[in-house]
């Protein structure tokens, strides 16, 4: 038993260091308080953080997608100018992918990552913490465009507005000459770096801190879900990140990779931006597949049908969906030969993704239903995402999709895989782990409530908008005239909107209810199925008392039916790991914050190298050289005290009864 | 009754009257049917060509296979949900169901199933791309070749093999139109699709689906009309501020018609005299309800005009009534001296400029600013003194009414006009036909 927990990682191998770290702040070690939250090294508080920023950017971009559907309301209307529509649907459709459904994964990732493999934090705690920060840079950055609407001396020419997939050339100097456009760029390529430095950390914390006995295959498969996103991540992330830095030489130093004018080829931003784009799509559902695949076997009361196919077919639509990518390019003269291949590739990938939904049936079938809140966000999750898919089959078959592409039959169909997917997946996610980490009950006919209106709400909004693809209408577009037929499909949609927003409102209405009055509940109030019901609610700091041994699938509702041989197990191991010095806990540290705040420093000034920095109307420096300067010495000097500074750690011992007595700093 | 099963009824109950207030509302506000019309004036189901129809078979194709799949599934889906349901408290905590892992033979099944439903739609997807791909061998040498452009926000048109020469034997030209596509009915029409800045697209939908206009990339796009027609386009992929509003029409006539229309478009520019209006004594002058003010809330077609927009713009071919031949030469004379010049061509007067759309014929278009307008007398007016205001960021008001002075955007002395003024540029683009 000894030789499994030396495997764990977090106990033995703990070479002694040989001096006193070198480092220029004292570890800090608040647990609460704002020092705490911005050191914090706990996965469980990351993802708390990542949540909450998620959210806040949610309700964001869902208050942009009012506006937008205001203006629609009527023909001809005059809301908004045409530029701050612009402005509005760019920025939704960025705020939605990057800052609030990957953010709402990524929250998930750090929440029930390490407790479902049974570990105490991810890999590299401080990284993951830089993770975080450096994400909340790219969120700033991209946002910042929007103070020169309020704060007129700020001449960012307000938020970008050529579109979140951003073609050249309308990025280039000559088009969007505005400061928007350059923090756009950055703000997209900070993110790129937040979301690759988290991949590599959890491919390595799930392949590396697996507890004794979690095999590949007993994995639950929200973590596998969540390991396939991370490889599609950190192999479509590069694309973007080189496509990004072309337009950023384009417009800084005179290249020539978009721009027309000097032969440049724009339909090369195209290729690069949805070799990224397309399997973004599956980074964005692929974890939201996950968590309906641990809440619908809870709520059918039996295991998951066809755990390994699945799985299997999970990492096949990580593989396909980079085959794919110019099924968004249908209409851009690829050729005959090409459309047929990606034709033909897109109809492929709907294979793996039916066989998913089959299997999802499969759990219900034979099972007993238990219609809880996050229950019903799941089957939700099912019809949707089967109407979703069904359309983009339709958009598979080229020819048609010429009819379709860019109209408003495409807005239905991925607002149907993104919302009706991924997002009522993870309203469900929400309300099924809000009892985990806050240890309290969201009420059950609130909650009904708001998924009624959600669901009411989202298809009044959204099935209407393919008649109006079919019947013609673009995307994009500002306005439409009063002839065209448009007028009754816009308005049923713009009202169906509003029920929406009424829905998402009062669906987190309840939710601050809950966190302040909610019922408090134990360790499994789902009777569940993975490890983190096994563990107190909200989960301590380490997570497990004594690492758990994984002797089957669904690994907590065998220890609830092997509850003798589990708790002599447990005792056993709390010896031995006391034996090799208790509980090893990492430290806290500021440098991952240190170094964000000098990535925003020199990516907000880099973004206006060449322009004056004025105060108050006075030029104070010619460029912005110097400031950028200083945030990369931040930088880089933060990455090289973190360095020198070392893990460090501390122990928390436990007594017999598996409490924790006392910590103790640890003196390597 | 338990304390749970209570919460789900009164759920259930709240849905239910969540669905018929919705219900209701709709009753009174508009009717369903509205909301899924599919016979709008861009309908791509309700279509006039080979080209758009191959596309609307084939969509037909993969409504039937995913409609099938989605009632089989659905219904497997929803008996489910419904037959396996706790159907009480004590049901919910009774001893789980036993633990079954999945069954391959099953899987298999499925997977089968799915193939032999997707080739089903493959087969004539492969045929559709090749067919809507360019004009079928035996058509070819009917195939009339034209070249669309795309400028932010407008189309310009050329017919590469319909030139003109100019006078003195300075060479030859291709005949230019711009936001009006006229060709005739029947035949294959294959558009070169260019353009001078961003990537647009050009979308005609009851013709063909769109095909973008890509920098330093020679794209292309074949249609036909079946009948004589009225159709409406609109550039489809965002291209800036107006997007929205790039728009354009297809005008197919009869082969006879058309052959008609091109004579009087490689004439020059026409020039209105007191002589040359008493020539035209006895012929049938425009006198078309578009030309007063129509109603509906519609800007690019009144009520009638819309009634019949082919012959709404067949009218527009005639000219005016009471034209007034000074107030045109005065029209004429500010058209120079505004420098409207500088970016328009009529071709014949004065007019060289190539920035903004050809106006040779101006007067005989149904719409202006690519397609957004009715091209009545009050809309051109509206036009010319507030170009903004329909199209944001147009280059006309930035550019031409206003100049950039150290940042800020200044009206340029040069094109000051007051409404007599234009009323005057009104009278001469509209006797442009």
């Amino acid at each position: 038993m000894a030789d499994a927990l030396a495997k764990s990682g977090f106990i033995g191998n703990q070479a002694a260091h040989p001096a006193k770290p070198m480092t220029i702040f004292k570890r800090p070690t608040a647990k609460t308080g704002l020092v705490g939250w911005l050191t914090t090294v706990d996965h469980k508080k990351i993802g708390m953080l990542y949540g909450g920023f998620a959210i806040c950017f949610f309700l964001i971009g869902g208050l942009e997608a009012l506006m937008i559907r205001t203006q629609l309301i009527v023909p001809n209307n005059h809301f908004v100018s045409a530029r701050l529509y612009n402005e509005l649907f760019t920025m939704h459709g960025t705020t939605m992918i990057f800052l609030a459904v990957m953010p709402l994964n990524a929250a998930f990732f750090n929440l029930l990552i390490p407790i479902q493999i049974g570990a105490r934090d991810v890999a590299f705690p401080r990284l993951n913490s830089f993770s975080l920060w450096v994400w909340v840079v790219g969120a700033i950055l991209l946002n910042v465009g929007w103070l020169s609407h309020f704060v007129p001396s700020w001449k960012f020419g307000g938020a970008p507005a050529m579109g979140w997939f951003g073609y050249a050339p309308l990025t280039s100097k000559q088009f969007t000459p505005e400061l928007a456009t350059d923090f756009w760029v950055l703000g997209l390529q900070v993110l790129g770096v937040s979301s690759i430095v988290a991949s590599l950390n959890f491919i390595v914390t799930i392949i590396n801190l697996r507890a004794p006995g979690l095999t590949m295959m007993r994995l639950p498969v929200f973590t596998w879900m969540s390991l396939v996103t991370s490889f599609l991540l950190i192999l479509a992330l590069p694309a973007i990140a080189i496509a990004l830095i072309f337009v950023m030489f384009d417009r800084n130093f005179g290249t020539n990779f978009f721009e027309v004018s000097g032969g440049g080829q724009p339909i090369l931003w195209q290729h690069l931006f949805w070799v990224f784009g397309h399997p973004e799509v599956y980074i964005l559902i692929l974890p939201p597949m996950g968590y309906v695949s641990e809440i619908l076997p809870t709520f059918s009361r039996k295991p998951l049908f066809g755990y390994p196919i699945v799985v299997f077919s999970g990492v096949a639509i990580g593989f396909i969906g980079f085959g794919v990518w110019s099924h968004h390019m249908f209409t851009t003269g690829l050729g005959t030969v090409a459309t047929a291949a990606f034709s033909l590739a897109t109809m492929a990938i709907a294979v793996p993704t039916g066989v998913k939904i089959f299997n999802w049936i499969g759990t219900l079938w034979g099972g007993r239903i238990v219609t809880r809140v996050p229950m019903m966000f799941a089957l939700g999750f099912i019809w949707m995402f089967m109407m979703g898919g069904l359309s983009g089959i339709m958009h598979s078959a080229a020819p048609a999709d010429a009819q379709q592409q860019d109209s408003y039959f495409v807005i239905a169909h991925f607002h149907y895989v993104l919302i009706g997917g991924a997002t009522f997946a993870l309203l469900a996610a929400i309300h099924f782990w809000f009892p985990k980490f806050f240890g309290r009950m969201v009420p059950e006919f609130w909650g009904k409530v708001s998924f009624w209106l959600i669901f009411v709400g989202f298809n009044c909004t959204f099935f209407p908008m393919h008649f109006l693809g079919l019947n013609g209408m673009p995307r994009r577009t500002w306005t439409y005239d009063s002839n065209m037929g448009w007028n009754e499909g816009n308005l049923f949609a713009s009202c169906g909107a509003y029920l929406l927003g009424i829905g998402i409102f009062t669906y987190f209405a309840v939710l601050v209810y809950s966190f302040f009055k909610g019922k408090l509940c134990g360790n499994d109030p789902w009777d569940a199925r993975t490890l983190e019901w096994s563990i107190p609610s909200p989960p301590p700091e380490y997570n497990f008392t004594a690492i758990p041994t994984v002797h089957a699938r669904d690994a907590w509702w065998y220890e609830k039916t092997h509850q003798e041989e589990i708790a002599k197990e447990k005792a056993e191991h709390i010896k031995a790991e006391e034996a090799h010095g208790g509980i090893h806990m990492p430290d806290q540290s500021w440098f991952p914050f240190i170094a964000a705040s000098g990535l925003l420093i020199g990516a907000y000034n880099f973004a206006q190298l060449r322009l004056p920095v004025t105060i108050l109307g006075n030029q104070v420096l010619a460029t912005h050289v110097p400031l950028a300067i200083t945030g990369v010495c931040i930088l880089l000097g933060a990455c090289y005290f973190w360095a020198l500074e070392g893990p460090a750690g501390y122990h928390i011992h436990l007594d017999a009864n598996g409490n924790p007595i006392e910590s103790e700093a640890s003196h390597h | 009754m338990t304390r749970t099963r209570l919460v789900h009824q009164k759920a259930t109950r709240f849905a239910t009257a969540l669905l018929a207030g919705l219900g209701l509302a709709l009753l009174t506000g508009c009717s369903l049917a509205d909301v899924f019309s599919l016979n709008g004036k861009q309908s791509t189901v309700n279509v006039a060509g080979p080209v758009a129809q191959s596309q609307q078979d084939l969509f037909m194709v993969t409504v039937w296979v995913t409609t099938f799949i989605f009632v089989v599934v659905g219904a497997v889906l929803a008996y489910a949900q419904i037959k396996f349901r706790a159907k009480s408290e004590a049901d919910e905590h009774a001893v789980p169901p036993a633990e079954a892992h999945g069954n391959p033979l099953v899987e298999i099944g499925l997977i089968a199933a799915s193939v032999l439903l997707l080739v089903i739609i493959a087969v004539p997807t492969i045929r559709g791309i090749w067919y809507t791909h360019d004009v079928p061998e035996d058509e070819k040498g009917n195939a009339i070749e034209i070249t669309a452009t795309g400028y932010q926000w407008w189309f310009k048109f050329e017919y590469p093999t319909e030139t003109i020469k100019l006078p003195n034997n300075a060479g030859e030209i291709p005949l230019v139109t711009g936001n009006e596509l006229v060709i005739p009915a029947g035949f294959p029409i294959r558009v070169q699709l260019r353009t001078t800045d961003v990537i647009h697209s050009f979308w005609v939908p009851k013709l063909a689906g769109k095909v973008d206009m890509i920098p330093n990339r020679g794209n292309f796009i074949w249609f036909k009309a079946d009948k004589p027609g009225y159709y409406y386009g609109q550039c489809a992929e965002y291209c800036g501020d107006s997007h929205a509003i790039m728009r354009f029409r297809v005008i197919a006539l009869s082969p006879v018609a058309y052959s008609k229309w091109l004579e009087n478009q490689k004439q020059p520019a026409r020039s209105v005299t007191a002589e040359s209006l008493a020539a035209e004594a006895g012929v049938a002058h425009a006198e078309f309800a578009s030309l007063k003010t129509g109603t509906g809330s519609a800007l690019s077609g009144s009520v009638e005009f819309d009634a019949d927009p082919l012959g709404a713009w067949q009218t527009a071919q005639n000219h005016e009534a009471g034209e007034d031949p000074a107030l045109i030469a005065k029209g004429r004379q500010l058209f120079q001296d505004k420098t409207c010049i500088s970016c328009h061509a009529v071709r014949g007067h004065e007019g060289i400029g190539i920035t903004g759309p050809d106006l040779t014929r101006v007067g005989a278009r149904s719409t202006i600013a690519a397609g957004v307008l009715e091209n009545t007398h009050q809309h051109m007016h509206d036009w010319i003194k507030d170009s903004n205001h329909f199209k944001p960021g147009n280059k006309m008001w930035f550019g031409g009414f206003n100049l950039l002075e150290e940042g800020e955007w200044k009206p340029n002395p040069k094109m000051k006009l007051d409404d007599q003024e234009i009323d005057a540029l009104v009278a001469y683009l509209h006797s442009l036909k």
